[in-house]
């Protein structure tokens, strides 16, 4: 579960974000949505204790990431938009560094059926050089499952794959949702809420406009109007621009 | 269309200018821009201005250790002929496939697709090439003050560097385009370039034969360097070579040429090479657009690398290797640093490698100290190995950054992972620590082996001594360069915009300038942590080795430094990985 309260992040005298406050309970998935600038980065990189917050609190899986960082983030795994991989380490020499970097003592048998999983297998002994962008992101997916994590942060997850790459992303995504992980992305693509997420949450100039699931943010913002698209409603709850 | 080429030239270097000189408003810029001025000017400016510059000769200092019959100019032509000889042969014997003209990728994409000619094309590339060619022989000119022994004017050197330097680029440009037409033409690119190296290999034996029948007397009596230079000089322009290096005499002979008379005499020969050069290149017709776009494409993906702090010299593509050790699950997560950083350093840092050298200089600088043949080779590995030493220390932690620095990039990954910042930095920077004390320790054997003679005649430097001393410098070595190595970490963390603009490849004054702050802020740092340990440890074996002698007194003093060196590291890795947990690189960049 993610519990955040108060979240505000500055930039200097910038505000990216300002007093946002939501929960993600195990099997939601959170879509966090907004115009360029609204914050979405800074919030996800905030929850995945890449940046620290300027006030707040942020429990993972209760555990809170301001006061006990390292146990908090053996609960999570953070998923960039960019896969990052380290240049001269194999697949398999991937997951094993990942592996001692948790502790995951039963990796090996663990390692198998992941990338099994995601069609990986028979690329253990590869560079990321050496791999396609979809093949690349899959190692980084499997990096971020080995250690089984119960809450999850995808950052544009749908970036650069292929058609199949991005039906089998959203599969993914679902299917850790079922087995109870809570998971929040961030994403432009409008389809990718509607198909996946449980929940959305509408960020605009770092505030919050609207959160709830998807049928709640339709009747919000339809007006009573019926076949309101997902699009007209985003336009319409961040009235049509970035400021 | 040359004057739309022309234009995106002109315009090119005009707004990278002006972006130069307008980021000299931020301090870093500035500052650096203001060292650089300071270096270069007591470089090339002052340094010389005192010394005596003689028309014939080099300055009276250093011609009375050189000989008597020495004449430099014509011994440098022919070294200078030797040296050009051996480019144009590589430009030839090294292209694997088909050579391509330096187009950066912009250029291949807008002007390929354009209406312009090849020879247009090749035009556009030889006049891109000439801003790059007169700022080099502005630079030069300005190192090559400093050679005394050279006539001539600051024009006529530049002028002849022009020469030299734009003749070069024709040659590259076309041989690039003859490869290109041959290979086009049927010509299996593996077997050319074995004819030609078979060729180079006949041309090497035919000449050192001849260099063997034929080779002038080596002078005898009082001689200099300079007149072994000027025999090795007249063994060189012999035979076959003497033929072959006669073009290139001729090109630097404007460049040598002693005053102004002696220049238009000289420059003419050298003229009518370069226009020969010119109409070979601009005559071709030969396809040169696929070569070319791989080539862009490479060098992008290279500057990329070198962007990203990916990039390892000679090495364009990473390759799998050999784990340095197995990594075992579950233990010390700093561990996992260490092996994944050593996957990514040459295969010869390995544990194998290094006990092999072990091996090797055990048995080898014993057998040199203690031979009768070799009666310098004490010295000489003494020497060699302190000097080595000193530059490793030194130059080391610029040179092994296969640490945090490496990282940077990855610093978001890094901070998602379940451990506490100070063990992040300890973990990266073990791998630079691990290879700088496997090189000082082999030094520091090899010195301990090649000091062993010494002891008949140093009645302090006793086995027992030799063997204490030894063992407290080996200990001090991976604590020295912990120390070492966190200095270039904390200032990637804290001042990452600086750090990141220093290891690109970007030029200006201004880089210059930041790259020597580095170094000099590197070592003023060094000397600060180092003091309170030397002087703690002196204080200590000062005070102790009357009473407890010298070998437990040194154990004593090494202690104290290690203890006060490891103190400074651990605040130091404390701080850096509180620091480490507030990064944020992204930030960093923008402010």
């Amino acid at each position: 579960m993610i519990e955040v309260s108060g979240l505000t992040k500055r930039y200097g005298t910038f505000t990216a974000v300002r007093d946002l406050s939501f929960t993600v309970q195990p099997g939601e998935v959170l879509g966090l949505v907004g115009p360029n600038g609204a914050g979405k980065t800074s919030t996800l990189r905030s929850l995945a204790g890449i940046i620290p917050a300027n006030a707040g609190r942020i429990h993972i899986h209760g555990v809170d990431l301001g006061t006990d960082p390292v146990s908090a983030k053996r609960q999570l795994a953070f998923f960039p938009d960019e896969p990052r991989l380290f240049e001269y380490l194999t697949v398999r020499q991937h997951l094993n560094f990942v592996a001692r970097i948790y502790g995951v003592t039963d990796y090996a048998a663990l390692a198998q059926p992941l990338l099994e999983e995601l069609e990986i297998a028979d690329k253990a002994d590869q560079l990321p050089s050496e791999l396609s962008r979809g093949m690349k992101q899959k190692l980084a997916i499997a990096c971020g499952l080995l250690h089984s994590p119960r809450v999850m942060f995808f950052d544009e997850p749908l970036t650069g794959l292929d058609p199949l790459g991005i039906r089998r992303m959203k599969d993914s995504i679902l299917s850790r949702a079922r087995a109870g992980a809570a998971i929040v992305l961030s994403s432009h693509l409008l389809h990718l809420l509607e198909e996946v997420c449980s929940h959305v949450l509408i960020l605009k100039k770092g505030e919050k406009i609207a959160h709830g699931t998807l049928a709640e943010i339709s009747a919000q913002f339809a007006h009573g109007e019926n076949n309101v698209s997902l699009e007209e409603i985003f336009i319409r709850a961040t009235g049509g621009s970035e400021n | 269309m040359l004057g739309a080429l022309l234009y995106l030239r002109l315009t090119s270097l005009k707004n990278i200018t002006l972006s130069r000189l307008r980021r000299l408003k931020q301090p870093k810029y500035f500052l650096g821009a203001a060292v650089g001025v300071a270096y270069f000017y007591f470089m090339l400016f002052r340094r010389f201005s005192g010394g005596s510059t003689s028309l014939a000769g080099i300055p009276s200092s250093l011609s009375a250790g050189l000989g008597t019959t020495y004449n430099f100019t014509a011994t440098l032509s022919i070294f200078g002929a030797l040296v050009l000889l051996a480019i144009v042969l590589f430009t030839w014997a090294l292209p694997k496939e088909k050579p391509g003209l330096p187009f950066t990728e912009a250029e291949v994409a807008f002007l390929f697709s354009a209406p312009i000619s090849r020879r247009r094309l090749i035009h556009f590339r030889l006049a891109g090439a000439q801003i790059r060619i007169l700022f080099s022989a502005v630079i030069f000119t300005l190192i090559s003050r400093g050679w005394s022994f050279l006539g001539g004017g600051a024009l006529t050197h530049v002028l002849g560097w022009w020469l030299i330097l734009t003749t070069l680029n024709l040659h590259f440009t076309g041989a690039a385009l003859t490869i290109n037409r041959h290979i086009d033409n049927g010509a299996n690119p593996v077997i050319r370039r074995w004819l030609i190296l078979a060729g180079v290999a006949l041309l090497l034996l035919v000449s050192t034969l001849s260099i063997l029948i034929a080779a002038p007397s080596f002078p005898d009596g009082n001689i200099g360097p300079g007149d072994i230079a000027d025999w090795l000089a007249r063994c060189i322009d012999s035979g076959p070579l003497h033929w072959l290096l006669i073009p290139g005499k001729l090109i630097i002979a404007p460049f040598l040429a002693a005053n102004s008379s002696e220049f238009f005499r000289t420059v003419g020969p050298a003229a009518l090479i370069l226009i020969g050069h010119y109409f070979w290149v601009a005559r071709q017709e030969a396809s040169f657009e696929e070569a070319s776009i791989a080539y862009a494409e490479k060098r992008a993906a290279r500057l990329a690398r070198v962007r990203d702090g990916t990039y390892r010299l000679g090495q364009d593509k990473a390759k799998a290797r050999r784990e340095a050790f197995s990594l075992r699950v579950p233990g010390r997560s700093e561990l996992a640093f260490l092996w994944k950083n050593l996957l990514g350093t040459q295969p010869y840092f390995h544990a194998r490698v290094w006990l092999g050298c072990a091996l090797l200089i055990s048995i080898a600088v014993p057998w040199i100290v203690r031979s009768e043949h070799l009666k310098l080779g004490a010295n000489f590995i003494i020497t060699f190995s302190a000097i080595f030493s000193a530059y490793t220390l030194l130059l080391g932690p610029q040179l092994a950054r296969q640490d945090l620095r490496s990282d940077l990039p990855h610093a978001d990954i890094l901070k998602t992972y379940p451990l506490a910042g100070w063990q992040i930095i300890l973990g990266e920077i073990l791998t630079p620590i691990a290879i700088l004390t496997g090189l000082l320790w082999l030094n520091l054997l090899a010195q301990v082996l090649a000091l062993a003679p010494m002891a008949d005649t140093i009645s302090w430097l006793t086995p027992g001594f030799r063997f204490t001393a030894s063992l407290c410098i080996g200990a001090i070595i991976p604590v020295l360069c912990a120390l070492q190595l966190l200095i270039p970490n904390a200032a990637a963390l804290l001042f990452p915009a600086w750090f990141q603009s220093t290891r690109q490849r970007s030029g200006g004054i201004d880089m210059i300038g930041q790259r020597l702050i580095f170094v000099f802020g590197q070592l003023l740092v060094i000397l600060l942590s180092l003091f309170p340990a030397i002087l703690g440890a002196a204080l200590v074996i000062f005070a102790s080795q009357w009473l407890i002698g010298a070998c437990a007194a040194v154990i004593l003093g090494t202690l104290v430094a290690l203890t006060i060196l490891g103190a400074e590291i651990a605040c130091g890795l404390w701080w850096l990985g509180e620091r480490f947990d507030k990064f944020d690189l992204a930030t960093e960049l923008r402010a």
